[in-house]
């Protein structure tokens, strides 16, 4: 039985509004459903458009006529490749930060002679109807010369495998180099080695790709999608081939993002027709068409070799990582640089050789998803703790307990961990709460537990030079009004800004209205991407909303004859400190302020810390701002007769620096981990010679609510993080140790270890017999 | 996308007989519309008419006549779940209807569609052929009955005329002493279709001597099927674990199980002679 380690003392400031579990701003539009979400969206006298994708992998196009679809009725507009000479798809760094681009990192938006992947975009239609666009679909006829595809990451790095662009498949490379690892191995008792796969997976948000796209009478080409990211702008417009001004994209609130719409989606087939029709075109993913269309989660094959003491210190570690970029590079470099610096864990390891690599491939493309590197990465080395546990003869926590990373300690890159780093009480509050291993109901039933702690940086690579912007205002009836262009994913982005300004300018939560995610009238926020937006865009909102304060308090402290730090803003008034019955209605203040002409709004421009990029050959140096930890434990119960996994209890601890809407913070934590849980045990995107096997939500399975325990949620305020109030990040870090809990867990039960995930029942069964494992999934 | 049909109501069962007799074939019915809406987004199947029974009550009823109980054709999935007859005497039926779909689907599909559709997955097959149903086919021109095991083709193929309609199944309540058990595999807790599904029904007298055996497994051949050679070796002995297994391995031998996206063949028969084995055991101790 373990007791949870006690907490360090933490003097947090009181807060009136912040990390209250308060009713979210969004909330009551979206259960009235009076929120238009993008596929919701209609304008008069709109086209329908759908678009005309490959059916093969790898192809030469020999033959493309749409001759027959332009001459259905109904049809307004049929676009291929020959109509667009010059547009890309910039595939590479979206956003504002105005860096150079990778070379190789485009895709052209319509194929032209040559198909990378099933479900490339060949054609755009526009039509009257929905049903007249479908059947344009039909009647264009296309003949392709199949080319030899490479279907497996570990083939196609090989000498004479078929090159998917050129010069080679080699798309990304990493490398660290820390210590002696040579010196580190000969002095370790033992020496682990395991390889662990992942899968491909998908997003399987609620709300497919979608939007509506016009041109309106300044010849702005006005795009309202769901996006992760409105700063694409600039891409959309170098690739429809109009200044980037003449773009404006109206995001709308997301039914979730989860890093499949951080890439561009429908955005730039929607402005390309909507300039040649000259009339509104909405384009609506079905689910089908968005398993074929959109992004996956890498999957990886991940190599551990650790030397260790008998006392389970890490004396050496050699990683290396393959990762499957498909037919585009889109973000894999980035995906493999987080899953290379996370790749030993929250682990001290002073000796450590890293090689990673990221392969083209004819399989769908990968890019961005909840954890981005970082939980595939966490996959093995939370199984390769337990394995060196398990060899060790030790405890799985005391094993963790004495590597484990302490502030102040230097990460695999060289960075300085700063915040607080409670690896050791988040994992013990798990596992006291896990408690005694539940009775198995009868003979053919193992219970097991397992847990994993991990690290996850928010915000993003400080070589991108982040920057977030946002206006705050007060009103002359003391409400206020926030512009940021953040996108809310449907976690909560745009209710945190408000809690805080709620918070600063002492104005009621009720009576603040928020302005977000467009291009060209919020100030520009950066993207819903790497755990990024509290971080950012609550310091911007915070610095803005402050500096309405001093204003405030500055006229107020006239009126009070008081000094500004003997007075407060709550509860929309101003009052003094020592005598709250002093007081003054914020609207009144606001009046005065504006009778003496003061600034009653502000625009501030938060910078994340910018560094210099590594060199690839030995990444050295600092890379993120900073790391969330936290812990997941799981009890499963195994079927030995049918391989059936079922979960018990579900338990995640996870410091997040300051919570701003509790509420929020338990969502994010309990729907990361169902996110988890179904990485481990049943998503798989299903891929043969490149044609997905899992087409729609049929084949392709999350799991229901009766795969899932409540889970329940410890969340910890060290109040160290680098966001307002000393708040980290959760979005992403909620996922990411909730799989190799699993992993450990079923590993536990069976007394083996399955090495690649999902942890299926065919795979179950087997590793019950003993038997092989089948190698399905593997490419 | 819907492709275009045209959408008959029928007041009564007459006419809906009617209807489907006139149509010589060229129409379909709709139940609950669970199979066949997504058949005709995905354009895998193109009638030109639909006859919705969906409304007519006639058809919903369930009820006990005599020592038999009866399943109108219409009768939806949530309608088992709730029936106190169908929890009393059906009970590997009502938990069959239990792990169907998610309540949404079992609110619409109905008994009679599961059975007409011909899915080799379809979870109602199973419990309903070990208690030797039988389903009643109504036409213009009259009824008949035949047993489910006829019934039931291959692969999405059953006895039924285009004309007909299935409008109810019925079984003999077991004999005391017999005791029934079902379980379903699927690749989670909820809304999956079935890898594997095993449904048994074992009678033993007051010397613990088996006297009747039903074995039904889903998911493992073109159609749900019985296993009989192993049927057959229960009958007779009493149910001691040597000659359960032994009733086990000729279940799983009389599968012919493909491998497909969701399992391999192989994991399909071992689980069938796992489950076979696991639930004549369970059906021994309750019997
Ligand atoms: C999300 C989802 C989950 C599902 N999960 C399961 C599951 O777990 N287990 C399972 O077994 N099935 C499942 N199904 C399949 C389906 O729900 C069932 O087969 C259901 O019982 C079909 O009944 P229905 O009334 O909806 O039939 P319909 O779709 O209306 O009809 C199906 C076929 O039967 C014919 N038909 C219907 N009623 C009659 C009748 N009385 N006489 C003659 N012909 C008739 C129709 O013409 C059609 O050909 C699922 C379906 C969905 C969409």
């Amino acid at each position: 039985m373990y007791t949870a380690k006690p907490l360090p003392e933490v003097n947090l400031p009181p807060l009136r509004v912040v990390g209250k579990p308060l009713r979210r701003v969004d909330a009551l539009g979206k259960t009235t459903g009076a929120l238009v979400y993008a596929g919701d969206f209609s304008m008069p006298n709109m086209l329908h458009a759908k678009v005309f994708r490959s059916t093969q992998a790898s192809a030469r196009i020999r033959r493309l006529d749409v001759s027959r679809a332009r001459a259905l009725e109904g049809v307004v507009c049929v676009l291929t490749a020959d109509d667009l000479p010059d547009a890309k798809l910039v595939t590479d760094m979206p956003g504002q930060t105005g860096q150079k681009q990778r070379k190789g990192s485009d895709a052209p938006v319509l194929a032209a002679d040559r198909v990378r992947f099933a479900g490339e975009p060949i054609a755009l239609v526009a039509a009257e109807t929905l049903e007249q666009a479908e059947r344009a679909l039909e009647l264009i006829e296309v003949e392709y010369e199949p080319l030899p595809g490479v279907f497996d990451p570990l083939e196609a790095m090989k000498p004479g495998a078929p090159v998917v662009y050129e010069p080679d498949n080699i798309v990304a490379r990493w490398k660290i180099r820390k210590g002696d690892v040579e010196a580190g191995f000969a002095v370790a008792d033992e020496i682990v080695e395991n390889t662990f796969r992942v899968p491909f997976v998908d997003h399987a948000y609620l709300e497919p790709e979608a939007g509506v796209a016009w041109v309106d009478g300044r010849g702005v080409i006005n795009i309202r999608v769901c996006t992760q990211v409105v700063e694409h702008f600039r891409s959309i417009a170098r690739a429809v081939g109009v200044p980037h001004n003449k773009i404006h994209v109206q995001g709308t609130m997301l039914g979730g993002g989860f890093g499949g719409k951080e890439d561009i989606t429908v955005e730039i087939f929607l402005a390309l027709l909507a300039k040649h029709t000259r009339r509104p075109v909405k384009l609506v993913y079905t689910r089908e068409e968005s398993i074929q269309a959109h992004s996956k989660r890498h999957p990886f094959i991940i190599t551990h070799r650790t030397g260790v003491k008998r006392n389970g210190r890490i004396t050496a570690a050699e990683i290396t990582m393959v990762s499957d970029a498909g037919a585009y590079p889109y973000l894999s470099p980035y995906v493999l640089l987080y899953a290379t610096i996370a790749s030993t864990g929250p682990y001290r390891v002073d000796n450590l050789k890293v090689d990673s690599v990221s392969v083209a491939t004819n399989n769908p493309f990968t890019s961005a998803f909840r954890g981005f590197g970082a939980a595939q990465a966490a996959v093995a080395y939370e199984q390769q703790m337990d394995e060196i546990a398990k060899r060790l003869g030790l405890d799985r926590l005391e094993v963790r307990r004495v590597n484990y990373l302490k502030t102040g300690d230097r990460n695999t890159t060289g960075q300085v961990i700063r915040s607080a780093a409670w690896l050791e009480e988040t994992a013990t509050r798990v596992l006291e709460a896990l408690g005694e291993k539940s009775e198995p109901p009868n003979e053919h039933v193992r219970i097991g537990q397992g847990f994993a702690s991990y690290w996850q940086s928010y915000g993003r690579i400080t070589w991108f030079h982040d920057t977030s912007r946002a206006w705050v205002g007060l009103e002359l009836d003391g409400s206020a009004v926030i512009r940021c262009g953040v996108p809310d994913l449907g976690a909560g982005q745009v209710n945190s800004l408000c809690q805080i300004t709620a918070e600063v300018l002492g104005v009621p939560l009720e009576e603040i209205t928020i302005y977000s995610t467009d291009s060209a009238l919020t100030p520009l926020a950066g993207t819903s991407t790497a755990t990024r937006q509290l971080y950012m865009s609550g310091n911007a909102v915070y610095m803005a909303a402050s500096n309405v304060r001093r204003v405030l308090l500055d006229r107020a402290s006239k009126y009070f004859e008081e000094e500004p730090e003997n007075l407060d803003l709550a509860d929309g008034k101003v009052f003094v400190k020592s005598d709250p019955e002093n007081a003054l209605p914020l609207a009144e203040l606001a009046g005065m302020c504006a009778a003496d002409g003061l600034p009653l709004s502000n625009l501030a421009l938060f910078r994340a810390p910018f560094t210099a990029k590594l060199d690839p050959e030995n990444l050295r140096g600092d890379v993120f701002p900073d790391f969330t930890f936290g812990a997941h434990g799981v009890e499963v119960a195994v079927d030995t007769e049918t391989g059936e996994v079922t979960l018990l209890k579900s338990v995640a601890c996870h410091d997040v620096g300051r919570a701003i809407n509790r509420a929020a913070v338990v969502g994010q934590i309990q729907g990361g981990s169902a996110q988890g849980i179904g990485y481990a045990l049943m998503e798989e995107v299903q891929v043969k010679e490149g044609i997905i096997q899992t087409p729609s939500l049929s084949e392709y399975l999350i799991p229901t609510a009766l795969d899932l325990p409540i889970t329940q949620a410890f969340v910890l305020e060290s109040g160290t993080g680098m966001g307002p109030f000393g708040a980290k990040g959760i979005g992403e870090p909620s996922l990411t140790p909730a799989a190799p809990a699993v992993a450990n867990a079923v590993a536990d039960a069976l007394g083996v270890r399955i090495h690649s995930l999902p942890l299926t029942p065919e795979k179950v069964l087997a590793a019950v017999r003993g038997a092989s494992e089948p190698e399905s999934g593997e490419n | 996308m819907l492709p275009e049909f045209d959408l008959l109501q029928p007041r009564s069962l007459p006419e809906a007989l009617e209807m489907l007799s006139a149509q010589r074939g060229g129409a379909l019915p709709l139940a609950g519309g669970t199979n066949l809406v997504v058949d005709l987004r995905s354009g895998r199947r193109r009638p030109s008419l639909l006859v919705d029974i969906s409304h007519l009550d006639e058809l919903c009823a369930i009820r006990r006549e005599g020592d038999r109980l009866v399943v109108g054709g219409g009768a939806t999935i949530a309608q088992i779940l709730d029936e106190p007859l169908i929890a009393e005497y059906a009970p590997s039926v009502r938990e069959a209807a239990r792990v169907f779909a998610n309540p949404l689907v079992r609110n619409r599909a109905t008994v009679g569609g599961n059975l007409v559709d011909g899915s080799p997955a379809a979870n109602m097959p199973p419990p309903l052929l070990v208690l030797d149903a039988e389903v009643e086919l109504s036409s213009r021109d009259g009824r008949r009955t035949m047993p489910l095991d006829d019934f039931l083709r291959g692969v999405r193929q059953t006895a039924r005329r285009p004309d007909e309609l299935l409008t109810a199944v019925r079984w003999a309540i077991p004999a005391p002493g017999s005791a029934t058990a079902f379980y379903k595999v699927g690749l989670r807790k909820s809304d999956a279709i079935a890898v594997v599904a095993v449904a048994v029904l074992v009678e033993q007298d007051a010397a613990g001597v088996c006297r009747k055996a039903r074995i039904a497994l889903g998911s493992v051949a073109p159609r749900v099927i019985r296993a009989r050679e192993a049927e057959s070796a229960l009958e007779g002995y009493p149910l001691t674990e040597e000659r359960v297994a032994e009733a086990a391995r000729l279940a799983a031998a009389a599968t012919s199980p493909i491998s497909d996206i969701r399992a391999s063949a192989a994991y399909r028969r071992q689980v069938s002679e796992s489950l076979v084995r696991r639930l004549l055991l369970a059906a021994r101790e309750q019997g």
